[in-house]
């Protein structure tokens, strides 16, 4: 049950469409009262989380699209991901046994399709 | 709202108590609905009142939360935007129904009565809350439209054929030109708008520019402003907003009008207890 505002707030602009990610970052991460809880949350590295995913944007997927992907190497970001990419890396060292590389298979898969 | 399973350094076995914002505890702000999920969506959200306070709080599992391992979850991009957005959403479910002030992401207590002595000490904020009634932040942003802005600028000498040498040196001399007439017209359309934008609101902010990767837009950004507007002069304020409009449309500018958001940017920063 709730109990409409006489102060009569607009509905949210632009219908159902979500916020844009850095508008919601840039609030939700580097605005809004900082009281200190029982744990604590590094708010330098969020800030420069914050910095970053603003480099960042909208979503990975359109930072792709535009060809952006230096954080895939960075290691703040990737983190974990650096392990996921060695072993990646490694399988796919491992699929040039006799000194074929994996472009040309793949050239070759496609020239046959 | 349960108390917490132990403290917050146990390990990542029991519950924490995360704070979205406070309310006024006399609001009648009803219930939070099953929809309205929060940074652990299996958590109803619910309020905790002490004295004149309330909290908006959720439970959050110390698996996610606790101290050692939150700092390796805000590394995930994806966990971040989808807990960032959760608390954005509880705020947004409360933001109609009475005046709130928003907390910065993660303020995570033990339990609840942990919470009840921040509210306690906190009890200020009350006025706070009080002062905001009647009010809602409204983002602007403005753009320039590249095109327009480089039309705008000074076109290149007319005169005799010029040798290859020279005409290199001509279009690099146009081009520093149209760099600097554009930035100079970004500033200016910044400063007039958040000036004129300004004067129609209670309070004002103008926060730093985000880069064109961070938009999606491909005009460069020239005004990032939140505006805390007063419900009375709303239309005040949109006047205001069409007015910029249709002054600066001509010379490729445009605006984006985001919110009604929870007043982040007008609520002091504390630094701690």
């Amino acid at each position: 049950v709730s109990t409409p505002r006489s102060s009569g707030l607009p509905a949210r602009l632009g219908g159902r469409e979500p916020a844009q990610l850095a508008d919601v970052l840039e609030r939700v991460l580097d605005k809004g009262i900082v009281i200190a809880g029982d744990i604590q949350i590094n708010l330098l590295d969020i800030e420069l989380l914050t910095i970053k995913l603003r480099l960042l944007i909208a979503s990975a997927d359109k930072a792709k699209e535009m060809g952006i992907d230096w954080w895939q190497g960075d290691p703040f970001l990737a983190g974990r991901q650096l392990e996921d990419r060695i072993k990646r890396l490694e399988s796919e060292a491992g699929i040039e046994p006799n000194g074929g590389s994996r472009r040309e298979v793949q050239a070759e898969d496609e020239r046959q399709r | 709202v349960t108390g917490s399973a132990g403290r917050p350094d146990e390990g990542s076995r029991g519950s924490a108590l995360y704070v979205y914002g406070i309310v006024r505890a006399g609001d009648e702000i009803g219930q939070f609905d099953a929809a309205t999920q929060g940074v652990d969506a299996s958590s109803p959200i619910a309020l905790l009142r002490e004295g004149e306070l309330a909290a908006i709080v959720g439970e959050v599992p110390l698996a996610d939360f606790g101290q050692d391992v939150v700092m390796e979850r805000i590394r995930d991009p994806s966990w971040l935007e989808e807990k960032v957005r959760a608390h954005e959403a509880v705020l947004e479910a409360a933001l109609p129904r009475a005046p709130l002030v928003p907390f910065r992401f993660g303020t995570i207590f033990a339990n609840e009565e942990q919470v009840r002595r921040m509210l306690r000490e906190h009890d200020h904020l009350r006025s706070t809350l009080d002062d905001l009634e009647g009010t809602f932040e409204l983002g602007v942003k403005g753009f320039l439209e590249p095109e327009r802005a480089a039309a705008e600028a000074a076109q290149p000498e007319q005169g005799e054929p010029a040798s290859a040498g020279r005409s290199y040196l001509l279009r690099k001399q146009h081009d520093r030109r149209l760099a600097e007439a554009r930035a100079e017209l970004q500033m200016t359309l910044g400063t007039e708008s958040h000036e004129v934008l300004a004067a129609a609101a209670r309070d004002a902010r103008a926060n730093p520019l985000q880069r064109p990767e961070a938009t999606g837009r491909s005009g460069d950004m020239f005004l990032n402003g939140a505006y805390l507007v007063e419900a009375a002069r709303e239309s005040e304020f949109r006047e205001a907003l069409a007015g910029l409009e249709s002054r600066h449309g001509e010379a490729g500018a445009t605006y984006e009008l985001t919110g009604p958001w929870p007043p982040y940017n007008f609520v002091a920063a504390e630094g701690g207890l």
